[in-house]
């Protein structure tokens, strides 16, 4: 009866899917068009349709990478960034944007004033930012998620100067100044392009009759509601990489350690699963190399794909990083990957003749076979992605863990079997399985499980609930939650009250979606008395998938 | 954006789930505050600065060093063993050239655990920096290492474990015994008779302000490291000189421990004590961090620092100038003839009180005097927990006649079989029985 829409606005294409309890109605792809994204979106959409009631769409999940473009292209706002830190690191040194300002202020780690804001410096700095013409604005304070008042002291001041102000401590409860000054500001960077996108698409989608609510896909593989993504529009960046993760999930039963590759043009996108869960990026991604607060699943990328250019360097092979248009056998003018593996039958794309004339070239060069030259390109590759995987579990095993019981118990990850999905995946699976020694799976839809995965994502949502019963008070900063406790507030209470405002703030989640990440409880000496309690539980629905829509899919694995 | 000019690795484990005793200072929260200000100054994200999980070690790593009696497993937790492993994993980071330095931000201490051990005191158990340095030398070859101790309590198991070593120099700045726990770390106390001027205690007086540690550091540490030439430095960084320190009485701030460190410039830093875990710990771990990274720490205060009140006294001036005069006469003044006669047996009588686990053990210790090696040592002890123990260690690269009279001792107790315990290291042979 019900159907589901998934939509992934990529680089290049622009993936639909319609996905019912009987498995895919249909799928479409189309070219983005980058100066007109709302066409891309309505054609991919109306393809899809087709005949199909309106009304028995109950979701619309999208994903984009429009926001990511936005910041490549330089064509996000300018921001006004307004900054207090107190003593620490120079704050200087965390600089972002033409328009950064500093003033005098401090807060604590226990949440405690030390040191007023000064009103005259944040005034001036308004000011400034009024004569250049600045009407996004970014603001962050040192411990803002322990006490916010700095931050809404801000947004009270600037408010008339400004059509959005991002405030550090409505993005993350986490600590991290510097990611909170670069999360607000790419915030605000992207909050009015993100915003007109949004509007088209609404009305578009109205248009063609739609009326299911839409969600957005985040970086972690959970999604928002549109209307949330209105103010958060950060939260959308990067997730086209989650949407082809939570895809190839839903696609195959992923119920141990596993390696998941997609294998582009230019790339490999690696992302590895622990116990059936993708891995998570432990504080957030970067952008632009900065670091930010923005809840991500762990990808790395490697710059080794189908059309990556194959070179004769003093006789030896070499893969990439580059690429220059396709691959031969598509029709390019130089021998690339994909090449290599025609010729060592591996696959049979396109034009395998074109594929022989380019490896024979390169063959002559460096004085060797074609056969050889194909077998010594298709190793490089392979090694080079077996040794990105082997560092990137190296590195998640070695990640550090703050408790004894957790440091001698915690279960190393040993992947068990070995995912392929993108356009070269079969060409690479028999070098691959063989490399990596691991039951190794091309997924039938792998050529849209990015749009697959948006459309059964279901919704998400985490927060971190701080306690402190020395100063009786309650924090929930992602809900902008302050409310006064007793003394003899407990870690059971925390726990019960994180899971009763989660469950308040996404529909449609049950009690069993609740998962308790991290909950502790320090009791606060003052000399040998005990002055209270510092409670912590972060708390989150999972990031996960419709049960109800798997086994529709999952034949197709 | 910051990047480091030392790349700098950071063990951090805060063993948030162990504890002496509930209401003990070294305690499950003793970290948390140091941990909420590194991440919200985002130090762990500075280019060049990375994040470490601790080794945890090994029994041998412990026999190596220590005679635990009446073993190993009794005498430590798994908490101890992850934090001597914490701070050998600092050293396999810059040891295996992954790091240009290492800090070791764990718990709990040892800098006053001795050489034998019946239980805990001080706080300590088992010597972290101990277990490192000699993991370090069984690893990576015999180094000359120099060990400056700026914890507020004198390093006196730091001083007992090396009193007899001349390969390592200890130092130990500390408030001055007649006034704080343990009561020891006299100018006087200098070494054994192979390790004459290899111990350095430089006593400070109450109050001593960052004007005084600086002074200590620029007028007698840096010289005699000059002088010692070591391979590697190693800073045991207890944080209790602290001015907000509730158990000391010194005005040390986390600006002037950050500059303290930038001119000591150690390979590695392994935090000792300091319970002051909301004014002090927090701003004084990320001073050292900065410090060590070679970054600029130069607004790094605490929220309630008061340079007036932190301005030291002219008679605390005054008297550091005393002190230090005195160490370096003793130090590069004329060497004092050799008293003792190689080949024969030097004595010293020792009563020792474990306050944490309340034991009191009484040894006798005796090394042979040798210009050779570092010298067999033999340690017979008992306390109120433990029968009668005879413990013998035959020193790294020692002698052929250390090594043998080590044997033959080792056997001829075997034989008597006066003590309930025997334990033997043997360091030239790599052989342990703990």
């Amino acid at each position: 009866m019900f159907m589901r829409i998934g939509l992934d606005v990529g680089g290049t294409h622009t993936d639909a899917v319609l996905v019912g309890k009987e498995g895919i109605v249909s799928s479409s792809k189309v070219v983005t068009e980058h100066d007109d994204l709302l066409n891309s979106v309505l054609s991919a959409l109306r393809e899809i349709l087709g005949n199909v009631d309106p009304k028995r769409i109950e979701a619309i999940t999208l994903s984009t990478t429009l926001t990511t473009n936005a910041l490549l292209e330089e064509k996000a706002d300018q921001v006004g960034v307004i900054v207090s830190s107190g003593p620490g690191i120079d704050p200087a040194y965390h600089r972002i944007g033409d328009a950064y300002f500093v003033v005098d202020g401090s807060i604590d780690h226990r949440g405690e004033e030390r040191k007023p804001l000064d009103r005259r410096q944040l005034e001036e700095a308004v000011a400034s930012c009024r004569e250049q013409g600045i009407r996004a604005y970014a603001v962050a304070t040192k411990f803002s998620t322990r006490n916010p008042s700095h931050e809404l002291q801000m947004e009270s001041i600037i408010d008339r100067d400004a059509d959005v102000i991002t405030a550090g401590n409505r993005l993350s409860g986490g600590l991290n100044l510097p990611r909170r000054i670069n999360t607000a500001y790419f915030n605000s960077a992207v909050w009015r392009i993100f915003n007109e996108f949004a509007y088209a698409v609404a009305e578009g989608i109205s248009e063609l009759g739609l009326s299911a609510p839409i969600n957005v896909l985040k970086a972690d593989g959970g999604t928002m509601t549109f209307a949330a993504s209105r103010n958060v529009p950060v939260q959308s960046i990067l997730s086209g990489p989650a949407a082809s993760i939570m895809g190839i999930a839903a696609l195959c039963e992923i119920d141990r350690d596993a390696v998941v590759l997609d294998i582009g043009g230019t790339s490999t996108d690696i992302a590895v699963f622990a116990a059936g869960s993708p891995l998570i990026e432990r504080e957030g991604i970067s952008l632009h190399s900065r670091p930010t607060l923005v809840r991500s699943l762990k990808t790395e990328s490697i710059a080794v794909g189908g059309d990556s250019i194959l070179r004769i360097s003093s006789g030896k092979v070499t893969v990439g990083p580059d690429r220059s248009g396709p691959c031969m056998a598509a029709g390019g003018n130089r021998p690339a990957l994909l090449d290599a593996l025609n010729i060592a039958g591996e696959t049979a794309f396109g034009d395998v003749e074109a594929s022989r004339r380019g490896i024979s070239d390169l063959a002559l060069k460096a004085g060797s076979s074609s056969g050889e030259i194909a077998g010594e390109a298709i190793d490089k590759a392979v090694q080079a992605i077996t040794a990105a995987v082997r560092s990137m579990i190296d590195e998640t095993n070695e990640r550090p863990l703050y408790t004894v019981h957790e440091l001698l118990h915690a279960d190393k990850i040993v992947p068990s079997r070995l995912f392929i999905i993108g356009g070269p995946a079969v060409a690479f699976s028999r070098s691959l399985s063989q490399a990596f020694a691991l039951e190794t799976t091309v997924p039938k839809l792998h050529g849209v499980a990015n749009a697959i995965g948006a459309a059964l994502t279901r919704s998400t949502m985490d927060i971190e609930l701080f306690a402190d019963t020395e100063r009786e008070v309650l924090l929930v900063p992602r809900l902008s939650v302050q409310k006064s406790i007793g003394r003899n507030y407990s870690l059971e209470d925390a726990r019960l009250a994180a899971e009763q405002y989660l469950l308040a703030s996404v529909e449609a989640a049950d009690a069993a979606d609740v998962q308790v990440v991290e909950a502790s409880t320090f009791n606060m000496m003052h000399g040998s008395r005990m002055a209270g309690r510092n409670i912590r539980v972060r708390s989150q629905i999972k990031p996960g998938l419709l049960q109800s829509y798997l086994n529709s899919v999952r034949s197709s694995c | 954006m910051l990047k480091a000019k030392n790349r700098l690795g950071i063990v951090f484990f805060p063993a948030y789930d162990w504890a002496i005793s509930p209401t003990h200072p070294e305690r499950e929260e003793r970290l948390l505050y140091t941990q909420d200000q590194l991440q919200e100054e985002g130090v762990f994200d500075i280019e060049g600065i990375t994040e470490h999980k601790p080794d945890v070690a090994q029994p041998d790593d412990v026999s190596r060093v220590h005679f635990c009696i009446p073993n190993v497993l009794a005498v430590t937790t798994e908490s101890h063993m992850i934090s001597a492993g914490g701070a050998i994993k600092a050293a396999r980071l810059v040891m295996e050239g992954a790091a240009d330095k290492a800090f070791a931000l764990v718990r709990p201490p040892g800098h006053h655990a001795m050489k034998v051990v019946h239980g805990s005191r001080g706080f300590c158990s088992i010597n972290i920096e101990a277990v490192m340095i000699e993991h370090i030398r069984e690893h990576y070859g015999q180094k000359r290492i120099a060990i400056v101790d700026t914890d507020c309590h004198h390093g006196d198991g730091t001083q007992d474990i090396y009193w007899h070593d001349p390969n390592t120099l200890f130092i130990s700045i500390h408030q001055d015994g007649r006034t704080l726990y343990p009561g020891t770390g006299f100018i006087e106390d200098s070494g054994g008779p192979n390790a004459r001027n290899k111990t350095i205690n430089i006593p400070l007086p109450p109050e001593t302000c960052d004007e005084g540690f600086i002074q200590v550091i620029d007028n007698v540490v840096l010289p005699i490291l000059a002088d010692f030439k070591p391979d590697l430095v190693v800073n045991s960084a207890g944080q209790d000189n602290h001015y907000s320190d509730p158990i000391t009485n010194m005005k040390f701030t986390a600006q002037g421990y950050a500059l303290l460190n930038h001119k000591l410039n150690p390979h590695i830093a392994v935090l000792e004590g300091g319970y002051s875990i909301q004014g002090a710990l927090p701003y004084v771990n990320c001073g050292i961090a900065l410090a060590m990274a070679g970054l600029d720490f130069s607004a790094l205060r605490e929220p309630d620092y008061d340079p007036v009140w932190l301005k030291q006294d002219k008679s605390v001036t005054e008297r550091i100038t005393q002190v230090s005069a005195k160490i370096l006469e003793q130090y590069f003044g004329p060497a004092q003839s050799r008293q003792f006669e190689p080949g024969t047996f030097v004595t010293r009588e020792k009563d020792i009180f474990y306050d944490t686990d309340m034991i009191s053990e009484h040894q006798r210790e005796l090394v042979m005097v040798c210009c050779d090696c570092a010298g067999l040592i033999v340690v017979k002890t008992s306390s109120t927990v433990n029968s009668p123990a005879v413990c013998i260690e035959v020193p790294l690269g020692a002698c052929d006649r250390c090594r043998d009279e080590g044997i033959r001792l080792l056997e001829e107790a075997r034989k008597d079989g006066d003590y309930r315990h025997i334990k033997f290291i043997n360091r030239r042979d790599k052989i342990y029985l703990p």
